[in-house]
C-alpha cells in the first residue's frame, strides 16, 4: 500500500495490419505505460505514422486557423458533441466554416487597417494644423526650399540677421515652423536652424487646409467605428455559433493525430511492430486476454518480467578489454497507490519530485504530520474552525490541484488546530478560556483571573477539567521552555520516522546490509542524541546534580559512537560534517511550536488594544475596539495559513524527506484519451 | 542587557538569514523561470537559510526566560 504498484514488463509483437487495431485497444484499456522505442536495437527502426496522420493533421491545422481567427478559447461547454458526428461532418464542416468566416474575418481586418491608416495620417497632419497653410503648398517649388519641423527655441531673431529671402511661419507655441526661403541661403538657413535645435518633421501628402482634412479623418472614423463595431459583432455571433463544434472537433482530432503517431514511439521492421510496455502486474491478465480476444492470434504478447523488481541493481558489462560499463535498469513507472484523503497531499509531494518505483510514497506520512504540524503551529480554535470552513468550500468549488492541495491543507489542518486549541493550548482568538492571573495576584479578589481571558471577559469561570483532558495543559506564552522541548521530541521523533523509512527503502533497492550501513547508523546517532537530551537539559538548563555514571549519558555516547563509527566506513569523511546537519534539523523544529507563540503574541497586543485600552470607554471606542479585533485578527489568520503552512510543508522537504526520499521516478502515464468536449458514442 | 542580548540574537540572526535568502532566492525564481517544476526544489532550497533565524530565536526565547530569573 505504501509503495507504488507493482509493475510488469511487457512486449507486444505483431504485424503491421493489425498495428491499428491494436492501439486503439491499448487506449482503451488504459492500463499500458508504453515504454519509448531507442532505435538502437538491431534490425528494427522508429515505426512510422498511420497513413491517416497526416491527413488529419491537416485537418487539424485548418480548424485551427478557424479558431484563431475566431479566438476561440477553452471553456466548459453545455453538450458534449459525439465524436461520431464529427467524424462525418468534419470535411465539409472545414469548408463551410472557412466560407462563412472568411468573409466577416476579411471585412473586420480591412476596417481596422483602415482605421490604423486614418489614425497615422491624423498622426502626421495634426502638428501643421496651427500653421494653416495648405498642405499642398509646402513643395513643388523650383526656387524656393522648405524647411518643416520642432525647435526647442524661437529661431526669428537669429535667421532676421542672417537671411535675406524667407518667409517663417510659428505654430502658437513657437516649438514647429514652417521655413520657406530661396534655394540659395537654404545651406546657410539649414545650418541655424540646427544650431537651434531642429528637428525635422516632414510636411504630409495631399492637398487643401490641414484642419479639413483632419475633420474628414474624423468624420470617416466615426464611420469606421460603427462599421467596426458591425463586423466584430457578427465575428463574434459565428463564433457563439461554431464555437461548441470547433472545440469538440479540435478535441477529436487530437486525439486522432496522437493516436496515428503513436507508431512513432514503438519499433518496427518492414512489416511487423513491436511495444514496449509497463503494466500494473495486477491487470496483466485482462490485459492480455482483452488484447487477444479483440485481436486474435495475429499478435504475441510476451511477457518480460511479471513482476518487476524494486532493487536498483547496476551490472556491469565489459564492452572492450579493461572497460567496463555500468548499466542502470530501466526504472519502471510509479503508479502510486495511496487512496483519499492522503492522496489529496499527493501534489505536495510531487513539487519535490515522484517517488520512484522502489520506494516509499512519501504523501503517506506527509499528510498525517502536515496537518498535524500546521494545526500545531496554530493551535486555537476559533482559527482552527475559520480555516476547517475555509477549506470545507474549498473542496467544493475549487478544480485545480493547487487549490485542492491547499483546501486539504486548509480542513485537515484546521481540524488539528481545532483540537489542539481545546485541549493543548485552551484558547481561542489568542484568549485563553480558563481564568488567568498574573504573579501574585489574588484569587479570591479576582475569582475569573486578573488578566485578559474568555472567563474574565464573560465573568464566568470556563475551567473544564475532562479528566486527563483539562482545556489547555499549556500557555503559549508562559511556558516556553517546555513548548520548545516537546517541539525537540516531536522533531526527534518524526526524524526517527524518517530514517525507519530510509531503512526500509534502501533494503527493498539494495539490501539490508546498505540499509544498516547508510540509514541504521544515522538512526543509531539520533537515538544517541536523543538519550543524551534530557541529560543536557538537567546540567544546564534545569542545573540538576547529574553524575558521569548516568544511563542516560553512557548509553547516549554508546549509540552515537556505533552510528557515527557505521557511517564513517558507508559514507567516509562527509558523514562526520554532516553530524551539526542533523542537529540543526532537530533544532529547526523548534518552530513547530516558537511560531505558535509568535501569533500568540501578536493576538494578545490586539487583544489588549482593543479590550483593556479602548474597549471600556464604550460609545464609538467599542465599535473601535471591535474593528481593531477584527482586522488584527484577520491579519493573524491570514499569517497563519502562509507561516503555518510553509513551514509545516519545509519540515518535511528539508528535514524529512531527505532522511528517506530519493524521487526522480516518473509518473504512470497509460496511454488514454481524456475527453472534455466530445462524447465517446 | 540580556534583553539586548536577546534583540541582538534573533535581529542579526534575521539579517544573516535574509541576506543567505535573497541569493537562493534570485537563483530560485530565476530557476524557475525556465521551467515550472522547479517550484518544489527552489522552495526547499529557499528557505534551507531560515533555520539560521530560528536559532537566533531559541537563543532569544532561551534569554528571555532567564531575564526573570536573572
Amino acid at each position: 500500500m505504501l509503495l507504488p504498484e507493482q509493475m510488469a514488463k511487457i512486449l507486444i509483437v505483431g504485424s503491421k495490419d493489425k498495428l491499428k487495431d491494436t492501439i486503439e485497444e491499448l487506449y482503451r484499456l488504459e492500463k499500458v505505460h508504453p515504454i519509448d522505442f531507442s532505435a538502437e536495437e538491431e534490425g528494427f527502426t522508429l515505426g512510422s505514422p498511420l497513413p491517416e496522420a497526416s491527413e488529419t493533421s491537416q485537418k487539424l491545422l485548418k480548424l485551427r486557423a478557424v479558431s484563431k481567427d475566431l479566438a476561440v478559447v477553452d471553456k466548459p461547454i453545455k453538450d458534449k458533441v459525439a465524436a461520431e458526428r464529427i467524424h462525418t461532418e468534419i470535411d465539409e464542416a472545414l469548408i463551410t466554416l472557412e466560407q462563412e468566416i472568411r468573409g466577416a474575418i476579411e471585412t473586420r481586418d480591412r476596417i481596422r487597417n483602415r482605421k490604423h491608416d486614418l489614425e497615422n495620417s491624423k498622426k502626421l497632419l495634426e502638428p501643421f494644423v496651427p500653421l494653416g497653410i495648405d498642405i499642398d503648398l509646402y513643395r513643388g517649388y523650383e526656387s524656393i526650399a522648405v524647411f518643416t519641423g520642432y525647435v526647442s527655441t524661437d529661431p526669428e531673431p537669429v535667421l532676421n540677421e542672417a537671411l535675406k529671402n524667407y518667409e517663417l511661419f510659428k505654430s502658437d507655441e513657437n516649438d514647429l515652423i514652417a521655413l520657406f526661403v530661396a534655394k540659395a541661403e537654404a545651406p546657410e538657413a539649414q545650418r541655424l536652424l540646427v544650431q537651434e535645435g531642429f528637428v525635422d518633421l516632414p510636411a504630409p501628402q495631399g492637398k487643401g487646409s490641414p484642419s479639413e482634412a483632419v475633420k474628414a479623418i474624423d468624420a470617416e472614423t466615426e464611420a469606421l467605428d460603427k462599421a467596426l463595431s458591425d463586423a466584430e459583432e457578427k465575428v463574434t455571433k459565428l463564433r457563439e455559433k461554431h464555437e461548441a463544434f470547433i472545440l469538440a472537433s479540435d478535441e477529436e482530432l487530437s486525439i486522432q493525430v496522437e493516436k496515428a503517431e503513436f507508431p512513432l514511439r514503438a519499433g518496427a521492421t518492414a512489416h511487423a511492430f513491436a511495444i514496449d510496455a509497463w503494466v500494473p502486474s495486477s491487470s496483466l491478465e485482462a490485459v492480455q486476454a482483452s488484447l487477444m480476444s479483440k485481436i486474435g492470434d495475429d499478435i504475441h504478447i510476451e511477457v518480460v518480467e511479471e513482476k518487476v523488481t524494486r532493487k536498483e541493481h547496476i551490472h556491469e558489462e565489459e564492452v572492450a578489454p579493461g572497460v567496463r560499463e555500468e548499466h542502470v535498469k530501466e526504472e519502471p513507472p510509479s503508479k502510486l497507490t495511496a487512496k483519499k484523503p492522503v492522496s489529496m497531499f499527493t501534489h505536495l509531494t510531487e513539487m519535490i519530485s515522484v517517488p520512484m518505483y522502489g520506494e516509499i510514497d512519501p504523501t503517506n506520512i506527509l499528510a498525517i504530520t502536515f496537518p498535524l504540524f500546521f494545526g500545531l503551529m496554530v493551535g486555537d480554535v476559533a482559527y482552527g474552525l475559520g480555516f476547517m470552513i475555509l477549506g470545507w468550500i474549498g473542496f467544493r468549488h475549487v478544480r485545480s490541484d493547487d487549490w485542492k492541495t491547499i483546501s486539504a491543507m486548509l480542513f485537515f489542518g484546521g481540524l488539528w488546530a481545532l483540537i489542539f486549541g481545546l485541549f493543548f493550548f485552551g484558547e481561542a482568538f489568542g484568549m485563553h478560556f480558563a481564568p488567568q492571573w498574573s504573579a501574585g495576584a489574588s484569587h479570591t479578589l479576582y475569582p475569573y483571573g486578573d488578566e485578559l481571558s474568555w472567563s474574565s471577559m464573560l465573568q464566568t469561570n470556563l475551567t473544564i477539567n475532562l479528566g486527563p483532558l483539562p482545556f489547555g495543559i499549556y500557555n503559549k506564552l508562559n511556558d516556553v521552555k517546555m513548548l520548545l522541548y516537546i517541539a525537540i521530541w516531536i522533531g526527534i521523533a518524526h526524524l526517527f520516522i524518517g530514517y525507519c523509512l530510509g531503512v526500509y527503502n534502501e533494503t527493498i533497492r539494495h539490501g539490508f546490509k546498505h540499509a544498516f550501513m547508510h540509514k541504521v547508523s544515522w538512526l543509531l546517532i539520533l537515538l544517541g542524541g536523543a538519550f543524551l537530551l534530557p541529560y543536557v537539559v538537567d546540567l544546564l538548563i534545569l542545573s540538576l546534580p547529574v553524575g558521569l555514571l548516568d544511563y542516560r549519558l553512557i548509553v547516549g555516547i554508546v549509540f552515537l559512537l556505533i552510528g557515527i563509527i557505521l557511517a564513517f566506513r558507508a559514507e567516509g569523511g562527509q558523514s562526520i560534517l554532516e553530524l551539526p546537519g542533523l542537529l540543526s534539523n532537530v533544532v529547526s523544529y523548534t518552530r513547530l511550536t516558537a511560531i505558535g507563540m509568535a501569533k500568540a503574541g501578536m493576538a494578545l497586543a490586539f487583544n489588549m488594544i482593543a479590550f483593556e485600552m479602548i474597549g471600556p470607554a464604550g460609545g464609538i471606542a467599542a465599535i473601535g475596539a471591535m474593528a481593531i479585533f477584527a482586522i488584527g485578527h484577520l491579519m493573524i489568520f491570514v499569517l497563519a495559513v502562509l507561516s503555518a503552512g510553509i513551514h509545516g510543508i519545509r519540515l518535511h522537504y528539508v528535514e524529512l524527506f531527505q532522511k528517506f526520499f530519493t524521487g526522480g521516478g516518473s509518473k504512470f502515464d497509460p496511454l488514454r484519451v481524456v475527453r472534455k468536449y466530445t462524447s465517446e458514442r | 542587557m540580556v534583553a539586548i542580548a536577546a534583540g541582538i540574537a534573533v535581529g542579526l540572526a534575521g539579517l544573516a538569514s535574509g541576506w543567505a535568502e535573497k541569493d537562493v532566492g534570485t537563483a530560485a525564481v530565476g530557476a524557475m523561470a525556465e521551467n515550472e517544476k522547479n517550484f518544489g526544489k527552489g522552495l526547499v532550497l529557499m528557505v534551507i537559510p531560515e533555520t539560521i533565524v530560528i536559532f537566533g530565536l531559541v537563543i532569544a526565547i532561551l534569554l528571555w526566560t532567564k531575564m526573570g530569573t536573572a
